[in-house]
């Protein structure tokens, strides 16, 4: 047991040291510029591919994929302010027997 | 040493077809569902205060991390002290989710989930603790809507977001882009995110697994690991309409801090909170710097406000078996203390004074340095 407690000794320190080094590594512009330009090549691809792909469904007369989940969100939006209307009835109904209770 | 030994190495051969612990189980009632998040009630037979307490989790994991498992759950501990107590369930967003804003979250959901806590209540107010991003939730929503609020404790949740760090580099990088990131992909996929919080120290993988033979022959915290790792990797991902805030307004300009943030239309502005405020900040906390959390109670104008150092990291500091002997029992008596008159309520089947015995107050000040009135 006392090699595995100089071991994980001599682990610890590595590990604290090689972390407080990578957390330079990690925040320079070096490494932090071409990995925003990949990512952002990435996402330009994947932007291309899915205008296309719409471009396709609606020459066939199709909603698109954004098409169906905007029609979604309105929905869910719906349902939404209609949760705000049924506060609002319920507090206005809960304010117009207050006084009512007041007068008994 | 040698029995240490045999039961480090049968746990460890057996780890891959040891039963995983049951986590999130304290019962709960969904008291109201919305879009893809719930809110949900635990139940309790025991309830002896007025003010029901509404936990507000991140909206990137779930919220059970404070209900991992049975005898280490921040949730089961406040019912046992007799709380009635209550968290959102963020849910898991879907494809059309993506157009979901910031003011939908923190002001449509949030404010709903405050006001449906409320009415359970007496007085018509809750208390409020906001975990992580939860906790920078709430405090813009308390900062704009405070009427249904008895109180708030910002658990581990930042304010602040310029101090120097990865994730300010990475967020301020000029070379990301977000408006690109959520265009071309709708939703932030959770591997996105765990990645980045995995890269705030890549090394932590390896530490856990040395770790994990250290204390391999510990059963009890064998089953605790297992829960938290299930947790770490139950990830959710971000609608990209409220991500693009999150990093554009949050992050990159500051706005919470410099009172630049709107919700709904209206200005955050932290000095707007009067209500009793504690915020409390882990020492080795690297997502939510404790400068960083502790900068909520600079700004905001309530006399009631006090700052908690708690050892501990982001979630260890609050699923720990040391938060369950200091932090959750000074939480309860921060609640209890600001509770309306004491009631006792006639509940069906209730089980009267069974919480009496609970911790009222007995936090050991491990817990570290407490400033009141910082």
């Amino acid at each position: 047991m006392w090699m595995w407690d100089q071991w994980k000794k001599g682990f610890d320190v590595w590990e604290d040291a090689t972390a407080r080094y990578l957390d330079q590594v990690l925040q320079s512009p070096i490494v932090l510029g071409p990995a925003g330009k990949a990512l952002n090549v990435a996402m330009r691809a994947k932007a291309q591919a899915d205008k296309a792909m719409a471009q396709q469904w609606a020459a066939i007369g199709l909603p698109t994929r954004r098409d169906q989940e905007r029609t979604l969100h309105a929905v869910n939006q719906l349902h939404s302010r209609i949760a705000d209307l049924e506060e609002q009835i319920q507090a206005a109904r809960a304010s117009a027997a207050a006084p009512a209770k007041t007068a008994n | 040493m040698n029995s240490q030994n045999g039961a480090r190495w049968r746990n460890l051969v057996g780890l891959a077809s040891r039963p995983r612990p049951v986590v999130a189980a304290t019962p709960a009632d969904v008291l109201y569902a919305e879009n893809k998040w719930r809110l949900l009630r635990y139940r309790s037979t025991s309830r002896r205060f007025a003010t029901p307490i509404l936990l507000v989790p991140s909206l990137i994991n779930r919220h059970y991390v404070l209900d991992l498992m049975p005898g280490k759950s921040f949730v089961e501990f406040l019912i046992g002290c007799g709380h009635d107590v209550l968290i959102i369930d963020w849910g898991t967003p879907t494809a059309e989710d993506r157009f979901v804003t910031f003011d939908d979250v923190c002001g449509q959901w949030l404010g709903r989930a405050i006001r449906k806590a409320a009415a359970l209540s007496p007085r018509n107010q809750t208390h409020v603790l906001g975990y992580c991003m939860g906790g920078t939730l709430a405090a813009a929503h308390v900062a704009v809507h405070k009427e249904h609020v008895a109180s708030l404790v910002a658990l581990a949740a930042p304010v602040r977001f310029g101090a120097p760090g990865l994730l300010t580099s990475w967020t301020r990088a000029p070379d990301f882009d977000v408006t690109l990131l959520t265009e071309a992909l709708g939703l932030v996929p959770w591997q996105l995110l765990q990645s980045a919080f995995q890269m705030l120290r890549p090394t932590l993988g390896m530490a856990k697994v040395v770790n994990l033979y250290d204390r391999a022959w510990n059963d009890r915290f064998l089953d605790g690991f297992l829960a938290l790792e299930t947790w770490a990797n139950d990830n959710v991902s971000l609608p990209g309409a409220f991500f693009r805030t999150w990093i554009e307004a949050v992050y990159r300009e500051d706005a919470l801090l410099r009172g630049n943030l709107t919700l709904q239309g209206q200005p955050v502005d932290l000095a707007a909170i009067e209500c009793p405020t504690l915020a409390v900040v882990f020492e080795q906390d690297s997502i939510a710097p404790a400068a960083d959390c502790a900068a909520l109670l600079e700004k905001i104008s309530s006399p009631d406000k006090g700052l908690e150092v708690v050892q501990g990291s982001h979630v260890g500091g609050v699923t720990s078996r040391e938060a369950s002997k200091t932090l959750w029992p000074l939480l309860s008596a921060w609640w209890a203390a600001r509770d309306a008159a004491p009631q006792q309520r006639a509940e069906p089947n209730a089980a009267p004074q069974q919480a009496a015995a609970a911790p009222a107050a007995p936090h050991k000040t491990r817990v570290a340095r407490s400033k009141a009135g910082a």
